[in-house]
């Protein structure tokens, strides 16, 4: 059984002669980034405007804590606040959780499989574009008028007699080119992962992250363009009088609840499927154990199967068949046998396991205690009668949050710190990481827990004052004071993130003794990813590498014993 | 070690701070008894959610414990996948038949009360409806009167609300009596409920709605039904007398624009004899 070195690391490369730099690229840094159609250039843009956006996402539900902090504040006006809302829901889902994950699997998932590059690399980079055209386009619109429709924006409020100003159009819009873009990339992924696998490099062998690649976008590639569909009628409603979801016209406003909640609901279990395959990932690392890989990734196929299905839970409160609800409250209640055995089995290997606690253990266990709380508390909002009562109020948005936190944010950071030598060649600085942590787990445990209370004592999301008489002051407050926390957090992560580029020493290929393939390449990979393909002969394919290096090295050492070679 | 410490924490401040606050205000006052199943649901749920998170944080905790480097790990027992994964479905299937058995509970509709009020039909519910608009709630009584904001029904007959919305979609809610519904336009939400006791339930809609959401607020009065069918009947008295004294105004202001519109006409047929008489 393999055990983590101690920290710091400084091994020398695994195997130096089999990888290399490559060519000196003919252009700027920053021009060849730009122009560069490279799995990994994309997949870090991808990453880096994510956590670009998460302090975005922080900063705006920062201030709406401010606003509520209160009762009867005048901080901010309500169509600001709305705003706020509605830009901060979209940067959390369409900038934040929907790049992080595509661009996290798109970076790492073809060095994991052995391949020199992507399938269709030229629809991956438009992909990319587009996606940053969206972002401008909802940004930009501070210019003129940003979303101010909510969350998800219902028609007919969101219709043109309703919302006559070009917020929605905004909306449409950039979700509209983000979606789209980040479908062509899934659509790259998953041309490379059908076609482009190393020799042996079998399904049954294939890393986790590499499952939830394959799981995340074939899900990706059957939600977003029903998303896609929706947002299209909503367009032609707008402008051009449509009547989809009009409810007098032969449409119905009900049409739009289900297929955007198919959507969303669909993104909530690609995040989860993601992140647990990324923790999945770190934990077999520093632990030195393998997880039960049946169990695992076809917990991972339930969970994208079953947890989309489960989407009318979401619309307990709405006039449906009531077979439909029932249906949603089935599968949501399923849900708990694949996530609870993913959850028992990554917390037992690292129960049974001696390690030395690093930054991207130390997040991976921060992100499965708060999803934990998230998703238990899910389990009151999906079902019929409880759902009456808590939805629509701060309980549901406590939930939701403490798993999208959970899995998103400290996901994200697990993630993102365990690949940091990979794609920065450098290492992280720990300490930092390690106290960012901390300010980040205690913020959202103050942050959302309170929140519950508020939800239970009745306090509706989405409206920007509440009243005195309403009792809520203390728990929003409180929730505050948490967010402030947080946000201070967030900002000193994604700091140590910056920072430890320029300051930390250069990180070599296989910091961790990792088993998948990522780590057979250079620190950061060079553009051809590797010099030579390895062939898989099991499910860690590095360790043998290292075997038969220390093999090799001895039998030369054995024949060469008596005239050692001048270094 | 700061996971440990932070992990405490989290479990520390569960105790401290939202159990209690939880446990205090999870249950609005029933006033219906479809509400007093939900609640009761919402117990169950309540205690089996913080059973969950407790162990699998503590569980996490352990997980995170500081290592002595001298101790070897032990090898970890082997726990059937298979098994695991029933004992899962067990329980998530136990959850589904408890929350299913309740959630059928509390949409029942509450037994019709004997005696009909004004309005109402023996043997069914008394049908109310309310229709949001931006951002005031209607309700209209069998009896042709209607009410904004205030919704005043009788205590002990079971009534049937019929939501509409002529604008956007609104969000019903009175956790007292009806929970959660949303007025969707183009289609009609029915929610029941029968509050046995008088008593006053302030709640806000919970769907956004726009720029007034925030005070689109609903108040329903149940009294007794003598009092309903006087108020209602006052409601209609009310508004025929305003309806009476538009009509009056109105009259009076037609009465006195053709008065002089006739002296009007009068002074031009005296101004035409006169000039014809100039000439």
């Amino acid at each position: 059984m393999s055990r983590t070195t101690s920290y710091p690391q400084t091994m020398p490369p695994t195997r130096p002669e089999i990888s290399s730099d490559g060519p000196e690229p003919a252009r700027t840094r920053w021009a060849q980034l730009a122009t560069s159609a490279d799995h990994k250039d994309i997949g870090r843009i991808l990453v880096s405007v994510a956590f670009g956006s998460i302090f975005l996402a922080a900063l705006e539900l920062l201030l709406m804590r401010a606003q509520l902090a209160v009762p009867e504040n005048v901080f901010l006006k309500g169509v600001t606040f709305d705003r706020l809302l509605s830009v901060y829901g979209e940067t959390a889902i369409f900038l934040v959780a929907l790049p992080l994950i595509i661009g996290l699997l798109y970076y790492v998932v073809p060095l994991q499989i052995g391949s020199r590059t992507t399938a269709i690399p030229r629809v991956g980079q438009t992909g990319l574009w587009l996606f940053i055209f969206g972002g401008i386009l909802l940004y930009g619109s501070f210019l003129f008028t940003p979303p101010e429709a909510g969350i998800n924006p219902l028609p007919p409020f969101s219709d043109a007699t309703f919302n006559p100003n070009n917020g929605v159009d905004v909306w449409i819009g950039s979700t509209g080119l983000i979606t789209l873009g980040l479908l062509m990339v899934a659509i790259d992924l998953l041309a490379t992962l059908h076609n482009l696998r190393a020799p042996g490099m079998a399904w049954r062998r294939a890393p986790l992250f590499t499952w939830a690649g394959a799981i995340v976008t074939w899900l990706f590639v059957v939600i977003a363009p029903i998303f896609l569909a929706a947002i299209s009628m909503l367009m032609i409603d707008r402008l051009y009088d449509g009547g989809f979801f009009a409810g007098d016209e032969g449409g119905s406003p009900i049409l739009w609840q289900h297929l955007s909640y198919i959507f969303f609901t669909g993104v909530y279990m690609s995040v989860a499927i993601t992140f647990l395959a990324a923790i999945g990932e770190i934990v077999q690392t520093f632990t030195g154990r393998e997880l039960p890989r049946k169990a695992v990734t076809r917990s991972f196929v339930a969970i994208a199967i079953i947890g989309t299905l489960a989407w009318t839970q979401n619309m307990l409160t709405v006039p449906i068949p009531s077979g439909w609800k029932y249906f949603g409250m089935l599968m949501s209640l399923a849900l708990i046998v694949p996530f609870g055995l993913i959850f028992y089995n990554l917390i037992s290997t690292v129960s049974q396991s001696d390690f030395h606690m690093r930054a991207p253990l130390r997040f991976a266990l921060g992100a499965l205690s708060l999803a934990s709380i998230g998703l238990a508390a899910e389990i009151a909002q999906s079902t019929i009668a409880v759902a009456t009562q808590l939805s629509e109020t701060y309980d549901a948005w406590a939930a939701t949050h403490f798993t999208l936190i959970g899995f998103v944010l400290f996901g994200g950071f697990a993630a993102v710190t365990y690949w940091y030598p990979k794609m920065t060649g450098r290492q992280l600085n720990e300490d930092r990481a390690a106290k960012s942590f901390g300010l980040m787990f205690v913020g959202t445990i103050i942050a959302l827990l309170p929140l519950f209370a508020a939800g239970v004592s009745g306090q509706v999301t989405d409206s920007y004052r509440y009243f005195s008489f309403e009792d809520l002051g203390v728990y929003n407050l409180i929730a505050g004071i948490g967010t402030l926390i947080l946000f201070v957090g967030i900002v000193l992560a994604i700091g140590n993130l910056v920072a430890s580029r320029s300051e930390e020493p250069a990180a070599t290929p296989d910091p961790y003794r990792g088993d998948s393939l990522e780590w057979l390449a250079l620190s950061p990979p060079p553009a051809h990813n590797f010099d030579v393909l390895p062939d898989v002969h099991s499910t860690r394919p590095m360790r043998d590498i290292r075997e038969a290096v220390i093999r090799r090295d001895a039998e030369t050492a054995a024949a060469e014993d008596a005239a050692p070679v001048s270094a | 070690m700061s996971l440990f410490i932070s992990l405490a924490g989290v479990l520390i401040a569960f105790a401290l701070n939202a159990t209690p606050a939880m446990a205090l205000s999870l249950n609005p006052d029933a006033a219906s008894p479809g509400i007093e199943d939900a609640n009761t649901l919402h117990w169950i749920l309540f205690v089996v959610i913080l059973a969950v998170i407790v162990v699998v944080n503590l569980a996490i905790l352990k997980a995170a414990r500081p290592r002595s480097r001298a101790v070897t790990p032990k090898p970890g027992r082997k726990v059937s996948q298979v098994k695991l994964a029933i004992g899962l479905g067990v329980f998530a299937l136990a959850l589904f038949v408890v929350a299913t058995v309740f959630s059928d509970k509390s949409r029942e509709i509450p037994a019709v009360n004997a005696e009909p009020v004004a309005g109402q039909v023996k043997g069914e519910p008394l049908e109310i409806t309310a229709t949001g608009s931006q951002w005031l709630w209607r309700f209209n009584y069998p009896n042709g009167a209607f009410s904004y904001r205030r919704l005043t029904v009788p205590a002990g007959v079971t009534v049937q609300l019929d939501l509409v919305s002529t604008d956007v979609v609104h969000g019903w809610n009175v956790p007292e009596l009806t929970g959660k519904a949303q007025a969707i336009p183009g289609k009609t939400n029915k929610v029941y409920f029968r509050a046995d006791d008088p008593g006053v339930y302030t709640s806000r809609s919970s769907v956004l709605s726009g720029q007034g959401y925030d005070t689109m607020e609903i108040e329903v009065n149940v009294v007794s039904p003598e009092e309903y069918e006087a108020a209602i009947e006052e409601l209609k008295t009310d508004i025929q007398d305003a309806q009476d004294k538009v009509e009056a105004q109105f009259k009076a202001e037609r009465d006195k624009s053709e008065a002089a519109a006739d002296q009007v006409g009068k002074a031009e047929t005296n101004n035409d004899a006169e000039s014809a008489e100039a000439e």
